[in-house]
């Protein structure tokens, strides 16, 4: 189980090198979900409602990122369990791997650095929109 | 409560959106789309009733029509990369390919089947279908003189003024040319060495009329034509390439029989032009001349120019033929004091190709069925091995498979198969058509033009396809109908119940096509046998043949003609082997000699009716011992010989003109007067036929070629050995007499016996071909379920046989289930085989389309052949050792 871990890290870290990076908003914003805990896929949507409204994705798209986020290993299927917030109907949970979470953070820290070359430029100065 | 409802509403609206995805997605993720949409709708109805809810769905509505169909487009996952279609096919690949055998017998019979088609499609569409290669080409017509009472003749050729009528009567006939057919010796300049080409004299406006440009040079202008025309020719691209493909031949001078004509143009290589001809087939031509006379000055009551018109575009053809018919009318009061001549129309392709027409749709129709018998065949293929895999099937829909999957891979299989068996079999085609072609009649119209090009290597492949996937919906809806308890239940008669009953259906119907095909082959190969036996009216084996043209140009005066065909005569028969040498004017089915009224007064069979009196006869002109040569039949009196009576011209007449005009008294010393000369009837012969094999044409009568000009005199020499052999001392006895003279159509009487037969021939060969592979699917078909029957009821065979059955009786009850599905077949082809004889009635001669003796003949056949089927795997039945079988079970 572990080798096979590791195979796959090794697989994932060229991954996370090459073609990961950028990652698209609604792909980030769902690692930034899973990085607080599992949720189900309404929860995620709900968590980034809270955050902005402006980015929140329709389900079909939401759903076809997670399926292609699990099959490269960046989230994984947890247990199904009952929801609390959905009348305890059972729900697909989702967690975030440790690739996952690798890959979330070298994406805030590609997304600070361009913001400080941002302000270095003076593209946006402070007060202005 | 009522938001529960509302909810559940738009589940189902959720679950049908989720259609617009993949079902790999479907499958994988649809459950938990469709709760979060639940979850989603939930909160719109808590927040803002139904309204918002109205938005949800809307949205739904919105993200299922971008993100599914993206989905399919773009999947989300590696594997399922290329969707759906692309692992169906890479499935279906590899099933095929762990069964090598299958498929390559298989894609074996397909690749003929098809490949065959291809060819039979090809000539059908390139002959029957294609339009002629000039501009517009359906306003073309060939106008033909329907001579009515006057004359039994329905396609008589034109008068120069008939054309000149038509070139000036306006209206919906915008032109008309008209062409003569002359065969002349070329040379390409002088001194070189003659050959003898087909040269198309022409009015000037030919090319202009059929809209093609020559692809060097020009074509003519008007002032070219008439008698004051300059000689001037158009070449062919055949015989410019022939004649070395000198782009700078524009100019120079080329001998027609010794003359000079300047070449003006060259025709480009896809053109090609045939004269529709009266009698006979279509006469091409190698190159072009004005011709040299004036068309309103010549003989209003003769015949000898082709008609071509072009009517005003998009003329329907009744109105090209009422004006024709109009003008014919005026022709028939002033030049036929109105006995009844009629002009019509005829279109040029529907003229050139109707003597093909009918044996094409026999083919064309055969080959159809021969496509059906193979998709029936692929389709029981593939119903066997789904059956192979129905334990496969019931398993994996056990464990949830998706049905349409299922079936979708059978469906995938056939279409493979199909493909490959198309592609294959175009290729196969390309040389099958060549082969095909090189066999068809020298004459057949647009020759040049069939081969197989992209278009329909396309057409058949995508046939191909089609025919895979036709054959495998029955077993791919078979496959996905098993399920594992209707498994479990059958299986103490494994492979019995509905695929039993389909592969069944599917051999009654391969025996029915196969018989309405066989019996079809069986007509038109009887018929052709009946061609083949037919008495001809001479003996053809043993007989060479060659054409000595004298041109007037090197023979300017009778006496040159005559005094050098004696010379001819004498230098063949000193060639050793030759028994005897004589010459006609006409030889048997060439279908070319001239034609004239008869009539021979005095003659105690006259009736006083004109018409009857005056019929219309072919004029053969014979050298001495023609019919001695030739092996025709002397009936009364004698033949023309070597002794010649002073200031008697002979005659001879055949037996229609002896029973027309002698049905009592005798023919011999009676005279009648043709061409203003009087003539003595010495003999009457049986007919040499001119035209068919199988019947007598128009009445005959021959007379001494030693009296008349005949400045194209075929010689015919018969000689102990092979004919073909002679003709090397044939062509240096005549060069050593004049080199100038070239020789034409040296052939054997056998290979002129042969090309009249190319036709039916090749419709025999093609057509029994087919009904052969036909009747071969069929028996496969039979020795399958036969031996699946077998296999199946080994169990309860076993028991008969232990307790104490003759295995005669067992292996006849076998038998017996085959024999039924035999029957069962005859009896569905049998009213096939009536609607099929309308169609073939038309290429058979001398045979009924319903012959009681060949139709029961095929049955028969087809009866053992399906009977030997049936008993070969029976027989297996003798091979089970009852003891060890039961104990097996």
């Amino acid at each position: 189980m572990a080798g096979g871990d590791i195979m796959g890290m090794d697989k994932d870290r060229s991954r996370l090198s090459g073609s990961q990076l950028p990652l698209r908003s609604v792909e980030f914003h769902i690692l930034l979900s899973l990085a607080a805990g599992e949720r189900h896929g309404y929860g995620i949507i709900q968590d980034i409602q809270a955050r902005d409204e402006t980015a929140v994705p329709d389900v079909g798209n939401m759903y076809r990122a997670l399926a292609r986020m699990v099959e490269n290993r960046l989230i994984e299927a947890a247990a199904r369990r009952p929801a609390p917030e959905a009348n305890d109907e059972r729900r697909n949970y989702y967690r975030i791997t440790t690739l996952g979470l690798r890959v979330a953070r070298a994406e805030a820290r590609r997304l600070e650095t361009l913001m400080r070359a941002v302000r270095v430029g003076g593209l946006l100065v402070k007060g202005t929109k | 409560m009522k938001t529960d409802r509302l909810i559940n509403v738009s589940e189902r609206w959720f679950r049908l959106l989720l259609r617009l995805y993949p079902a790999d997605f479907r499958d994988e993720m649809g459950d938990a789309v469709v709760e979060a949409y639940r979850d989603r709708a939930r909160d719109a109805v808590n927040r803002g009733g139904v309204v918002r809810l109205a938005g949800v769905w809307v949205r739904a509505c919105a993200d299922s029509l971008r993100n599914g169909p993206g989905e399919r487009a773009r999947p989300a996952v590696s594997w399922r990369r290329g969707g759906n279609w692309g692992r169906d096919v890479e499935l279906a690949t590899r099933r095929l390919m762990r069964s090598p055998g299958m498929v390559a017998s298989m894609v074996a019979t397909l690749t003929v089947g098809l490949g065959t088609f291809a060819v039979v499609f090809t000539v059908v569409q390139k002959i029957l279908i294609d339009p002629m290669p000039y501009k517009d080409p359906d306003d073309l017509y060939f106008v033909w003189r329907d001579y009515g009472p006057i004359l039994d003749m329905k396609r008589g050729w034109l008068s120069g003024t008939n054309v000149a009528e038509l070139q000036k009567a306006g209206g919906v006939i915008d032109d008309a040319a008209a062409l003569q057919r002359q065969l002349t010796t070329f040379s390409i300049r002088e001194g070189a060495e003659p050959t003898e080409i087909s040269v198309m004299a022409t009015s000037p406006n030919l090319f202009d009329l059929l809209g093609v440009p020559p692809v060097l040079g020009r074509s003519f202008v008007p002032h070219e034509g008439g008698p004051a025309g300059p000689p001037v020719i158009v070449l062919t691209y055949e015989l410019w390439n022939r004649v070395g493909s000198d782009p700078g031949i524009l100019g120079t001078v080329v001998r027609l029989n010794g003359q000079p004509y300047t070449v003006i143009g060259v025709m480009p290589r896809d053109f090609t032009f045939m004269r529709n001809a009266s009698l006979g087939p279509p006469q091409r031509a190698d190159a072009y001349t004005t011709l040299n006379v004036n068309l309103a000055e010549t003989d209003p009551r003769g015949g000898s120019f082709g008609g071509l018109v072009r009517a005003r575009r998009g003329t329907s053809p009744q109105a090209v033929a009422s004006a024709v018919d109009a003008i014919g009318r005026g022709i028939d009061v002033r030049d036929f004091q109105g006995r009844g001549l009629r002009l019509y129309p005829v279109g040029l392709k529907p003229d050139l190709v109707s003597r093909v027409r009918p044996a094409l749709l026999v083919l064309g129709f055969a080959g159809a069925f021969m496509v059906l018998v193979l998709m029936v065949n692929l389709g029981s293929v593939l119903l066997a091995r789904a059956a192979q895999r129905e334990h496969e099937f019931a398993v994996s829909r056990a464990l949830g498979a998706n049905t349409v999957a299922i079936m979708r891979a059978t469906l995938f299989e056939g279409a493979v198969l199909g493909l490959l068996g198309g592609a294959i079999g175009s290729i196969a085609a390309a040389w099958g058509t060549r082969a095909l072609v090189a066999l068809a009649p020298l004459d057949l119209p647009r020759r040049s033009a069939v081969a197989v090009d992209w278009r329909i290597a396309a057409i058949v492949i995508g046939v191909g396809v089609l025919l895979g996937v036709l054959a495998a919906i029955a077993p791919a809806v078979w496959a996905t109908r098993t399920n594992l308890a209707s498994l479990l239940a059958g299986s103490a008669v494994r492979g019995g119940g509905a695929r039993g009953r389909m592969r069944r259906g599917m051999v009654v119907t391969q025996v029915a096509l196969s018989l309405v095909l066989l019996s079809t082959a069986g007509l038109v190969v009887r018929s052709f046998e009946r061609l083949l036996r037919a008495d001809l009216g001479f003996r053809p084996e043993g007989i060479l043949t060659m054409r000595v043209p004298t041109p007037g140009q090197l023979f300017p005066k009778t006496v040159d003609v005559l005094m050098f065909q004696d010379r001819v005569d004498q230098a063949l028969a000193a060639i050793p082997s030759v028994r005897g040498v004589s010459g006609a004017s006409a030889l048997p089915l060439r279908a070319s000699a001239n034609q004239e009224t008869l009539a021979i007064p005095g003659a105690p069979g006259n009736t006083g009716d004109p018409a009857r009196d005056n019929p219309l006869v072919d004029m053969i002109g014979a050298r001495a011992n023609y019919i001695d040569v030739m092996g025709m039949r002397v009936l009364a009196g004698r033949a023309f010989t070597s002794v010649r009576q002073e200031g008697v011209r002979e005659a001879l007449i055949d037996r229609h003109l002896a029973e027309q005009f002698f049905p009592t008294g005798n023919p011999l010393g009676a005279k009648f007067s043709s061409d203003d000369q009087l003539l003595t009837i010495v003999g009457v012969v049986e007919q040499a036929r001119l035209y068919d094999v199988h019947q007598d044409g128009r009445p005959q009568f021959f007379v001494r070629a030693e009296d008349t000009e005949y400045r194209n005199l075929s010689f015919v020499l018969r000689t102990d050995r092979d004919p073909a052999s002679l003709i090397p001392e044939a062509r240096q006895a005549i060069r050593r007499i004049d080199s100038r003279v070239a020789l034409a159509d040296v052939k054997t009487m056998e290979e002129i016996v042969g090309d009249a037969l190319r036709q039916q021939r090749l419709s025999a060969v093609l057509v029994a071909g087919f009904a052969l592979g036909a009747l071969l699917l069929a028996a496969v078909g039979l020795f399958g379920v036969v031996s699946g029957s077998v296999t199946r009821r080994r169990h309860e065979l076993a028991v008969r046989l232990a307790l104490g059955a003759d295995p005669g009786r067992v292996v006849r009850l076998v038998v017996g289930e085959g024999a039924q599905l035999i029957v069962l077949g005859v009896l569905i082809g049998a009213p096939g085989i009536y609607i099929a004889s309308g169609l073939i009635r038309g290429v058979l001669v001398g045979v009924s389309p319903l012959d009681p003796l060949t139709l029961a003949a095929v049955s028969a056949g087809l009866g053992l052949v399906a009977l030997t089927a049936c008993y070969v795997p029976a027989r297996r039945v003798l091979g089970i050792d009852p003891a060890r079988s039961l104990r097996q079970e």
